[in-house]
């Protein structure tokens, strides 16, 4: 056991005996060595399943949705991008600031679970960081009540608008052939959308009958859901990953994100959604000088 | 007893193609599926597909007929179409087992769903046995052997440097018998592959589900549910469908298209009542409906192991686990 997991596990408790909090949101060890997955813990004798490694990649903050109406404080454990998804939901009048706790966390970036997985145990510290953690721009909690451990400097493993610099490139042609590759893929379960801090709306478009989009799963409303989804976080997203990590079919949602992200940047000036609850959103405010090339 | 050298595969496979539609596992674009043969295709033979086999015998989405209305008239027309013979290779026996569920669901209790029927019987399956199981595999805890697909047309199994083919079937000894330029005799029996790593109790579990409906154990399972449908979509068992209309003006589609009980919407009625108002219930049907009201209905387990729920959910929801936090409640 690592020293921040003891150190983790004696703040869960002391808050619970405390009860300052009544509940602490983690990450236990899940079925294999490459999964650290959420848990719940609701009594102090629990605290020992609470767990911080390499593997901890699922970004927390959307769980605290489902308690936002409870009496009292809920803590949560924040890397860098949890703690942007806490600033999301803020923002976005989803939950109180007041009655979370927010413990920070450090994160050195977490491991690809799945190339661990052909890696074995053995080798797995060969394994390169999850795609999301090597475009990280935050790795240290941009919001926290308590930090655990030193602040890790930022590596700037890779640039994270590098990935787009190729799709960029490409003629519309291209695009649309390499677009609609990707999305015949989608099978439409939603897991980018349920994963995703910024995608908090109390009813989804997507969730009402088929009074937007048809159900049927085809090229035209696969890429439709994906290109509404990536306007609607647009300005928002947070940058977490946790879509492209989520989605079963290896599709890279994270480059929908990146453009938007870059154009907003060119647009607007330069922007990270999630570092600032209170600050201006570029696409929710307008200045007079802002770009019209389109009127 | 038939022998295939592994370096003739692609050979076999091409000849077989010549003759029948071949579908075999693939990795296209990142992501592992069953799709038509080609020479330039990536196969995959070491492990399982992402994407389940079911949906060659139940696809995504479905037309099923089209209606024409003009003021008192009204005419229908079917679009089951009954497909030429084709051959799945390459899958898994838990894969196999899992068109004996869907065989109960669509072709059993006076009810034929002739868009499935149509499909099943034109399909000849041969299964490739496991001879090393994947870590999230626990076929073997459900009575399926990795190595043996009892309802396939035709068993295969990797052994040394060669595939050994077993006809199970007369389709499948059939389509044996048109390959044999392909294939040597060989003497001997298919051999045995190796058990499971991952484990569940089995035995008692429906009786024991039977009276948790209420338990508080539910409310602790679902918390990490993130409900996406992820698991059903690409569970090889889970069959649920939604029946839609695609009008435009005066004539239409109807179609189905998977649903997924993880969905708020799939429950929520007219009126705006919904039965399984949140997560917990959502997540106790998911559970249930494949270890507690299947056995009930059709005495097979609603699932076959594949593993695929538990290498794919984003937030590791891992239905062994589960069972094996069921087990521990009183």
């Amino acid at each position: 056991m690592n020293a921040q997991t003891a150190k983790i596990r004696e703040i869960a408790k002391e808050l619970l005996e405390k009860q300052e909090v009544q509940m602490v949101i983690g990450w236990e060890k899940g079925t294999f060595f490459y999964n650290s997955t959420p848990v719940f813990i609701t009594k102090p004798e629990d605290v020992e399943r609470l767990i911080w490694d390499e593997y901890c990649a699922v970004n927390l903050a959307k769980l605290l949705m489902d308690y936002r109406h409870v009496e009292g404080k809920v803590a949560l454990f924040v890397k860098g991008c949890d703690a942007r998804g806490i600033n999301r939901l803020i923002q976005d009048k989803v939950i109180d600031r007041g009655k979370t706790y927010l413990i920070g966390l450090p994160c050195p970036g977490m491991k690809d679970a799945g190339k661990a997985a052909e890696l074995g145990k053995d080798k797995a510290g060969e394994a390169p960081l999850e795609a999301k953690c090597l475009r990280c721009t935050h790795p240290n909690p941009v919001v926290y009540d308590v930090l655990v451990g030193e602040e890790v400097p930022v590596t700037g493993k890779e640039d994270r608008f590098a990935r787009i610099a190729d799709l960029e490139k490409m003629s519309p042609d291209e695009k649309f052939e390499y677009w609609s590759k990707q999305y015949d893929k989608c099978i439409r379960c939603y897991a980018c959308r349920n994963v995703c801090p910024a995608c908090n709306c109390r009813e989804c478009v997507f969730d009402q009958g088929q009074t937007w989009l048809e159900r049927a799963v085809e090229r035209g409303g696969n890429q439709f859901y994906g290109l509404v989804r990536a306007f609607h976080v647009a300005g928002r997203c947070i940058e977490c990953g946790e879509c492209e990590r989520a989605c079963p079919m290896d599709i890279p949602i994270m480059d929908l994100h990146h453009k938007i992200a870059k154009d907003i940047n060119e647009l607007f000036g330069d922007y990270e959604a999630g570092l600032d609850p209170e600050g201006p959103l570029p696409l929710g405010m307008y200045k007079t000088e802002d770009p019209e090339e389109f009127m | 007893m038939k022998s295939l050298s592994k370096a003739n595969l692609s050979q076999f496979l091409e000849t077989m193609n010549s003759k029948v539609r071949v579908y075999v596992p693939v990795e296209q674009d990142g992501v592992s599926r069953f799709a038509p043969w080609s020479q330039d295709c990536q196969l995959v033979l070491d492990r399982n597909t992402i994407n389940p086999p079911k949906r060659l015998f139940f696809p995504q989405t479905e037309e099923l007929y089209e209606y024409q209305v003009d003021k008192q008239d009204a005419s229908v027309k079917s679009l089951a179409v009954k497909p030429e013979p084709f051959v799945v290779f390459g899958m898994r026996p838990c894969d196999v087992q899992s068109l004996k569920l869907l065989d109960d669901v669509f072709l059993t209790k006076g009810y034929e769903d002739i868009y499935y029927k149509q499909k099943r019987e034109q399909g000849i399956v041969i299964s490739l046995g496991c001879p090393e199981p994947e870590e999230t595999c626990f076929c073997d805890s459900w009575g399926v052997n990795p190595a043996r697909a009892p309802l396939a047309d035709i068993m295969m199994i990797e052994s040394e440097d060669k595939y050994l083919l077993e006809a199970q079937t007369e389709a499948g000894e059939k389509l044996l018998a048109d390959l044999s330029g392909q294939l040597t005799d060989q003497s001997g029996e298919l051999p045995e592959g190796k058990p499971c790593s991952l484990k569940v109790k089995n035995e008692g579990l429906m009786e024991h589900l039977q009276p948790k409906f209420e338990d508080p154990v539910w409310a602790e399972i679902c918390r990490k549910c993130i409900n996406c449908g992820t698991c059903t979509y690409l569970c090889p068992t889970c069959y649920c469908f939604d029946i839609l209309n695609r009008t435009r003006g005066k004539q239409g589609v109807k179609y189905r298209c998977y649903d997924s009980c993880m969905y708020p919407e799939y429950t929520l009625m007219a009126g705006g009542h919904n039965p399984r108002p949140t997560k917990k219930e959502r997540v106790r049907q998911r559970f249930l409906h494949k270890l507690q009201y299947i056995p009930e209905r059709y005495q097979e387990l609603g699932c076959v192991g594949c593993g695929r729920c538990i290498k794919k959910c984003p937030v590791n929801l891992d239905i062994t686990r589960v069972i094996n936090q069921l087990w521990e409640v009183e």
